[in-house]
């Protein structure tokens, strides 16, 4: 049994569709990568596992299926989300952006804000800080610490890299697979950037218009052309 | 002398009927123009029950804050959740509950004011001015359900996720918070701090059933000259539109008490239509 499985899932945003028969399974402990250009529907795929679209088909977690939960319930599961935009609270401090993702949570405060700051002390220095003055590197720290906050077994992270210096790329990278050996999380990530997914997923998925266009391990998609037809075309 | 302390005074419970205006104006973004409403509930509930049948004063002004909080509650989810989205409608609807509430009110209580009793009656003078114990302690209740509130909505998990929810709805959802929950949860609190507000408000004014126009405009600018509402740049509004009635009064005449709050309302949205601390938060 997987631990977390999509299958026939078709996503809307009022009429337009934006997924087709998306099916994907993800294994306990793995962490894999869904690659595809702007626009491919990776980031309408994670907002419908997170119960933020209408869908149609379904999405199972540990066999329990997450359909028609909202948002609330669905973290309350065991599901952490760190999305492109962050929708961070600008005119909060780090510290409280943090304590609001441990709503579900409570119990876990001292401990998750613990893993959080081992991770990324800067958010440690910075706590009293508002993230409206925050870097871009600074806020995909909060962004993953408040997911953190949440106690997730899974963590999906939309575009984790985009838009930020290269060294910090790294440090978001090394963060992730500390969150997986460390923690035990699973991961599902988004990419635009296909080697930067490579380095950090051990499978992919490439997604092109809303469809499923290939999957395998990272060996297997390296030299295959759907993974370049993907971004630039046929 | 008199100016400041009366000043001070009418400030600190204007800042206590603004507040539960502009905490459904931050979670909700919904301007709640029946907000006045609930000073009229919250009056007439006191009214009869403490004053008509003779209840201790305590448990008439709790009963009055428990009914406003029950108010709340059914136009959030009678009315405002049915029509989400729509702001317009929202406005409209609210409106228009208002009117029909003060009729139900004629109704009951008929057309004429009612003079409300002073909560604690007597009278001091601090410095030579005169000052009734009941402004007083309305003072004094409206500045501890002030800081009650500041401490609640800085320190606590579901005043955080109030915040949260009135900066960044989705970003609350997937932090696990329902923002509907909290949503209806707001509601209710407003409800209730007007509801209180309402009997404090009558026993300086008088009882009427036209009394919710006034205080929704000083809610109105309150929002509107402080911008999307934190609770300090509520309290600073509300002293600064506290001050100008004062003024107004004793120094040019009494029938442009409420002239110049408006006044001010126009010229904020003409100048600086984010409000004079214009951010959006809690």
């Amino acid at each position: 049994m997987a631990f977390l499985e999509v299958a026939k899932l078709n996503a809307f945003y009022g009429k337009a569709q934006a997924l087709h028969d998306v099916s994907l399974t993800v294994n306990a402990g793995e962490i894999i990568a869904i690659v595809g250009a702007n626009g491919a529907g990776k980031s309408t795929l994670l907002d419908s596992i997170m119960g933020l679209t209408r869908i149609s088909g379904d999405i199972r977690l540990e066999d329990q299926s997450l359909v028609g939960l909202g948002s609330a319930a669905i973290v309350k599961k065991g599901v952490g989300y760190a999305p492109e935009r962050f929708n961070l609270f600008p005119y909060m401090s780090v510290r409280d952006n943090l304590l609001v993702g441990a709503y579900t949570a409570r119990d876990d405060i001292r401990k998750n804000l613990a893993t959080v700051h081992k991770l990324f002390p800067r958010l440690e220095e910075r706590k009293n800080q508002e993230t409206s003055t925050q870097s871009g590197g600074e806020r995909q720290m909060v962004s993953l610490g408040r997911a953190l906050m949440t106690s997730p077994r899974l963590l999906l992270v939309d575009e984790p890299t985009i838009g930020l210096a290269p060294k910090i790329c790294v440090e978001i990278a090394e963060a992730l697979t500390k969150m997986r050996d460390e923690l035990g999380a699973t991961i599902v990530i988004t990419e635009q950037n296909a080697n930067f997914a490579m380095t950090l997923a051990e499978r992919l998925y490439v997604l092109e218009s809303g469809h499923i266009k290939a999957q395998g391990t990272v060996d297997e998609l390296r030299n295959d052309k759907r993974l370049t037809e993907a971004y630039f075309g046929h | 002398m008199q100016i400041i302390i009366q000043g001070l005074l009418l400030s600190g419970l204007y800042a206590l009927i603004a507040m539960g205006f502009t905490l459904i104006f931050s979670v909700g973004r919904v301007l709640n123009l029946a907000y006045g409403a609930y000073l009229l509930i919250g009056g007439y509930v006191y009214f009869t029950i403490s004053q008509t049948f003779g209840v201790p004063k305590l448990i008439g002004l709790l009963l009055a804050a428990v009914v406003g909080c029950l108010v709340g509650l059914l136009k959030y989810r009678l009315l405002v959740k049915p029509l989400k989205g729509d702001h317009v409608a929202v406005e409209i609807s609210t409106l228009i509950l208002a009117v029909v509430l003060q009729a139900g009110v004629v109704f009951l209580y008929g057309d004429s004011s009612k003079i409300l009793l002073p909560i604690v009656p007597g009278v001091t003078h601090v410095a030579g001015a005169s000052v009734t114990y009941n402004l007083l302690a309305a003072t004094f209740a409206s500045w501890a359900i002030l800081i009650g509130l500041y401490l609640f909505v800085r320190k606590t998990h579901v005043g955080r996720a109030m915040q949260a929810v009135s900066m960044d709805n989705r970003g609350a959802a997937i932090s696990g918070v329902d923002p509907d929950k909290i949503n209806l949860f707001t509601w209710g609190l407003s409800g209730a701090l007007g509801a209180t507000a309402g009997v404090f408000f009558a026993s300086y004014t008088q009882l009427s059933p036209s009394m919710w126009v006034a205080p929704l405009i000083i809610s109105v600018a309150v929002v509107i000259v402080g911008g999307i509402g934190s609770i300090i740049g509520t309290l600073v509004v509300a002293h600064i539109v506290g001050f100008m009635e004062v003024l107004a009064v004793a120094v040019i005449a009494p029938e442009l008490r409420g002239v110049f709050t408006m006044l001010l309302i126009i010229v904020v949205l003409v100048i600086r239509p984010q409000g004079l601390f214009g951010r959006e938060e809690l």
